[in-house]
């Protein structure tokens, strides 16, 4: 049987999810020979994904969704990914662990992506291949990165990995965010926790005035003569004024935030006795120690020659394909997208357009015009929501906002709102998660 | 995305797929890459395909009035206790918004 002449394809809009569900079954038959995907013969084209985060989780399903007949192959050293968002939650103890986890069953099984749980090494841009470390050497038409953030350990005088283990960062969901909570939870009533939060440009920009909100609250609940210290150094933050005044209203005077020009920016960390040095010598201790430290792309990016000086990657906005590298799309925090912050909700969308630029590009055919948008929301407290939004387009060659478009919370919203945004955040979470992965948390 | 196809055709093009013709089936160009880019972000807070029920409304299947009059009220900031969708439907013209509206209100829901 042909399907040349069958009436109801392909111009008719065969449901893609409706034909990958119809193959269940018999998606696995091309593998039963031996033959990996990456290398199946008769594809549209090979796409390597690196990383199965916000990013490169949202590329390889969107690429199989716009052509299931790509071979494409994610990956990922987890088997389980933990979310950066609603991290805090989970160390302000509204969230599980386990209800920010994710896996790839989705992705394998319905559509059909070939997910290998290992790290990759090495990349040649000019034999178009990227080596493994299980070993294997896999093949690409098209490369999307999307590896995250590294730390710059060192940038901030003694905060190295080592430190680390001592005084966590906690800005890779995991470990290293248990970690943090069990010294929460093991903090004597009346302590300090001291937040030390970067220069732009980093991960997540209202993050850490999020981490502290949630701290905060768990300290209101289990150790009320606590305080809350964010050395910053910088002047101001994403949506400082709906924080600022979310916390008077939450948590009183409990939250202080000392920025730049208040001798803010820490220089140096004493990781043992838990003390931090700023600018003018100013020593504060601290019961727990949050590092939000500098950081930079993923170190794959450096190695794909995709990084310029200031350690991130520049793209071309239409595609964010590299500037610097044909062939390998980069998405996510790794790259240069301001206005975009870097946030899970911008990885996905600009993945989904490196997806879109990707499978035009296979067929001969040019991008389509990109589209991208975000919201952040952050929680003050469990029934105050925050948030931060923003459509973007292409104008005069660079990403831009849309003029009236996006913008904050209003000042002066009443609590049903602040508890709206607050039921919208756990919203938003879900259907990120499910638009990624395909679990629900 | 999920066009309307009638049942029946579904489940032949689910039996022929069986049958082995799974590659040329696939190479179809019903699916719209501009429209799905344009719809990208959308699925962020409403699912993949808009199709995402919970606190946040689907959008799936809904009618195409219905949604393109949504969209284009929330833009002109008409709706009493919106929290974000004023904001994000002013980053679309009023011709986007209605090709989002149609887009959506072609999507199957499950
Ligand atoms: C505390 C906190 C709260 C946040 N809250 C929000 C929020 O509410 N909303 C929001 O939108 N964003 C939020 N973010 C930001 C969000 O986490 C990031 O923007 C998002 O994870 C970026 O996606 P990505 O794909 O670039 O990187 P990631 O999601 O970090 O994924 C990178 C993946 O690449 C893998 N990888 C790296 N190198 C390799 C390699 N060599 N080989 C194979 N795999 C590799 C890693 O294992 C990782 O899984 C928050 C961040 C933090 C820290």
């Amino acid at each position: 049987m042909s399907f040349d002449n069958t009436p109801f394809q392909p111009r008719l809009g065969v449901s893609r999810r409706q034909v990958l569900k119809g193959m269940g079954a018999a998606s696995s038959l091309p593998l039963i020979g031996g033959f990996a995907p990456a290398f199946a013969s008769n594809s549209d084209g090979r796409v390597v994904v690196i990383g199965g985060g916000f990013g490169g989780a949202t590329a390889a399903k969107y690429l199989k969704r716009a052509n299931p007949n790509l071979a494409v192959t994610l990956v990922e050293p987890a088997r389980t990914f933990y979310t950066c968002p609603f991290s805090n939650l989970y160390l302000g103890g509204l969230r599980e662990m386990s209800k920010i986890a994710h896996g790839y069953d989705e992705l394998r099984d319905r559509y059909g992506v070939e997910v290998v749980h290992t790290l990759a090494q090495d990349l040649d841009p000019d034999s178009h291949t990227v080596s493994l470390a299980n070993g294997d050497t896999l093949h690409y038409d098209k490369l999307v990165l999307s590896p995250g953030i590294d730390i710059r350990w060192n940038a901030l005088e003694g905060y190295d990995e080592a430190a680390a283990e001592l005084v966590p960062h906690a800005w890779k969901a995991g470990p290293q965010t248990e970690l943090l909570r069990r010294q929460l939870e093991g903090m004597e009533d009346g302590g300090t926790f001291v937040l030390v939060a970067p220069e732009n440009p980093f991960r997540c920009p209202p993050g850490p005035y999020e981490r502290a909100s949630m701290v905060a609250h768990y300290l209101s609940q289990h150790k009320p003569s606590s305080k809350v210290l964010i050395l910053d150094a910088k002047d101001n933050f994403s949506k400082q004024g709906l924080f600022t005044s979310g916390w008077e209203q939450l948590y009183g005077d409990s939250i202080e935030w000392v920025g730049l020009s208040g001798d803010g920016r820490v220089t140096r960390v004493d990781a043992e006795n838990r003390e931090v040095e700023t600018e003018f010598g100013t020593v504060h201790r601290a019961d727990v120690l949050n590092v939000v430290p500098p950081q930079k792309a993923g170190w794959i990016a450096e190695r794909a020659g995709v990084t310029d000086d200031s350690g991130w990657v520049p793209v071309k906005p239409e595609t964010f394909e590299s500037q610097q590298v044909a062939d390998i799309y980069v998405v996510g925090d790794a790259t240069v997208a301001a206005p975009m912050p870097k946030s899970g909700f911008c990885a996905n969308a600009q993945a989904k357009v490196a997806a879109a630029a990707i499978v035009a590009s296979l067929r001969g055919d040019s991008a389509p015009d990109p589209y991208w948008s975000n919201t952040c929301y952050s929680l003050i407290g469990p029934e105050y929501g925050i948030s931060v939004a923003g459509v973007y387009r292409i104008q005069d060659g660079v990403i831009a906002e849309v003029e009236g478009s996006g913008g904050l919370s209003p000042s002066d919203a009443s609590p049903e709102i602040r508890q709206m945004e607050a039921e919208y955040a756990v919203g938003w979470y879900n259907a990120i998660c499910q638009d990624t992965w395909g679990t629900d948390a | 995305m999920n066009l309307r196809l009638p049942r029946a055709a579904t489940a032949a093009l689910g039996a022929c797929l069986l049958l082995g013709a799974a590659q040329q089936v696939l190479a179809d160009d019903a699916y719209d890459l501009q429209r799905e880019v344009m719809a990208g972000g959308c699925a962020n807070c409403h699912g993949t395909d808009g199709a995402r029920t919970g606190n946040v409304p689907p959008l799936a299947g809904r009618d195409a009035d219905y949604l393109e009059e949504r969209l284009l009220a929330f833009k002109r900031d008409e709706v009493a206790d919106t929290t974000i969708m004023n904001r994000i439907a002013k980053g679309f013209s009023d011709d986007e918004l209605t090709s989002l509206a149609e887009h959506f209100a072609n999507v199957e829901q499950e």
